[in-house]
């Protein structure tokens, strides 16, 4: 029996897929150089701060630019997820005037297609690791649930900044400063432990910080990242998440008249 | 027409819907300014208007039903409620069944894909699965007269051809209830003539059909009963010709 329209959840889940395909594939068109393209971002990255740091600074790290890639990859899916879903309402204003569907999908897609993009980029990182002689170990196991609490922070926040930029348009260039910030506060060029005791509460605060530090735990020194900050990051992310779907319900159906 | 008892596929159930709109002119746009202006203790109670006032109809299954009215009398915000991307303020809005409409045509396509690959996108986008939709391609491909050019970017498609395409598309959700936007100005005269009798198609194959416009040729053309909204009011509810007999008169009375 069907009360109200019957919505067709198999073909949203295919909607869904769809759109990631499309947007993975768009980034991938003209395949390996695509692909090769997509890394240039962290590849560059690596090499300046590791000119910046590790030459004129001369911080005393060691193996300072793998450390920096490990933490790079998780920071772009983040950052890159965050700048495309915090637009995704009002980059799609022509297909959420016309047509009905569940509008999550939008920001969904911006933290998936992100990380199908991290996913592919681990190999390559991979190939670093075994260049300087670190093969991986069992504590890769641990790497899907690293990936879930970023996921679900990534999207409880996308969810956020996507509500209120297709209310607010600033929303999205404000976001450029705010994640230059996030990410200095978030130990990416440096190693968690040269951070002194007086602001080692940044790490609770910042659900990112213990989530690089798992990542760099688990590839880096196979070790396993259990640690009481990724506890509080995971139950960070689910607050976020909730909060999340929560403004986003409530606004979503003003969404076609203000945006 | 009238079918008994609960559920009735392609029914369409409008009842006391109330539809308010803040002036957008009056809305903070940017974080900027909301701030500004609570600094300055203003943005309290924007303005607001109604857009749609006490509305309400029945359209029973297999009907075809129009909806006319001159433009800014909140026939497209009507419809925004009908398609359920919008919500009504007071009031309900129950559509039974499958919805198509055909004002989505082309949303979504990506113009660097293919034909074929915007193809099944839009069909998701519309609510068919992946099987459905390998049922449907070679007659969505064929209604556009797209054969050749299917396996092109859609970039590439001139504007016939991409309207072609999307119709075909809308055409082939097959829905309970289908809602046309007069976007029947698709293609050329003959392609027109296609269309056009494919929506007699569905209304001899009793589906429900919901057209809005502002002209009343093709309204008196498709339509049983029609209802006039006229700034946010329903004027008139009744047989097509009755009411559009008054809508006419109306339209000459204002401009003339």
């Amino acid at each position: 029996m069907a009360l109200l329209s019957t919505h067709p959840w198999l073909a949203y889940r295919e909607m869904f897929l769809g759109l990631v395909e499309r947007e993975v594939r768009a980034r991938y068109r003209g395949s390996f150089l695509g692909f090769l393209w997509s890394l240039l971002n962290p590849l560059l990255l690596m090499g300046i701060y590791t000119l910046v740091f590790s030459v004129v600074m001369r911080i005393q790290v060691p193996n300072y630019a793998l450390m920096l890639f490990t933490g790079l990859l998780p920071w772009t899916w983040f950052s890159t997820s965050l700048t495309n879903g915090t637009a995704s309402i009002t980059a799609n204003a022509n297909l959420i005037k016309k047509v009905y569907f569940p509008l999550e999908i939008l920001p969904l897609v911006s933290v998936s297609t992100n990380w199908v993009n991290f996913l592919f980029s681990l190999p390559v990182l991979g190939v670093f690791l075994l260049a300087k002689g670190i093969a991986p170990g069992w504590a890769m196991l641990a790497l899907p649930v690293l990936m879930a609490v970023q996921f679900a922070l990534t999207f409880g926040v996308n969810l956020i900044l996507a509500t209120m930029n297709a209310f607010y348009k600033d929303v999205e260039q404000l976001l450029g400063p705010v994640l230059m910030a996030w990410f200095y506060v978030t130990p990416v060029v440096y190693p968690v432990s040269m951070i002194p005791g007086d602001y080692a509460w940044l790490t609770y605060v910042n659900p990112m910080a213990p989530l690089v530090v798992g990542y760099q735990d688990i590839l880096m020194r196979g070790a396993a990242p259990w640690s009481p900050g990724l506890f509080v990051a995971a139950l960070e992310a689910s607050a976020c998440l909730m909060l999340g779907l929560w403004v986003f319900r409530r606004r979503k159906f003003v969404f076609a008249e203000v945006i | 027409m009238a079918v008994q008892g609960a559920p009735r596929i392609g029914s369409v159930a409008v009842t006391g819907v109330w539809k308010e709109y803040a002036l957008a002119s009056h809305r903070p746009r940017t974080l900027k300014e909301a701030l500004v202006g609570a600094l300055r203790g203003q943005g309290a109670e924007p303005p607001r208007s109604w857009a749609l006032k006490e509305i309400g109809f029945t359209i029973e299954p297999g009907e075809s039903f129009g909806i006319i009215g001159t433009n800014g009398s909140g026939k497209s915000t009507l419809l925004k409620l009908l398609t359920g991307i919008s919500k009504p303020t007071l009031g309900t809005v129950e559509v039974h069944g499958k919805v198509s409409a055909l004002l989505e045509l082309g949303a979504g396509f990506h113009p660097d894909f293919s034909g074929r690959e915007n193809t099944y996108l839009n069909g998701a986008i519309l609510g068919l699965t992946r099987k459905e939709m390998e049922e449907r391609y070679d007659s969505i491909v064929a209604f556009a007269e797209l054969a050749e050019h299917i396996d092109q970017p859609v970039k590439t498609y001139s504007s016939g051809m991409y309207m072609r395409l999307a119709f075909s598309i809308a055409v082939h959700v097959d829905p309970d209830v289908l809602i046309i936007d007069e976007v029947l100005a698709v293609g050329d005269a003959a392609f027109q003539k296609k269309c056009i009798d494919r929506i007699h198609g569905f209304r001899r194959d009793g589906r429900t059909i919901l057209f809005v416009s502002h002209s009343h040729g093709q309204v008196a053309q498709l339509c049983d009963r029609v209802a006039w909204i006229d700034r946010g009011v329903l004027r008139a509810l009744g047989p097509s010709r009755d009411v559009l007999s008054r809508y006419e008169a109306h339209i000459a009375g204002t401009e003339g």
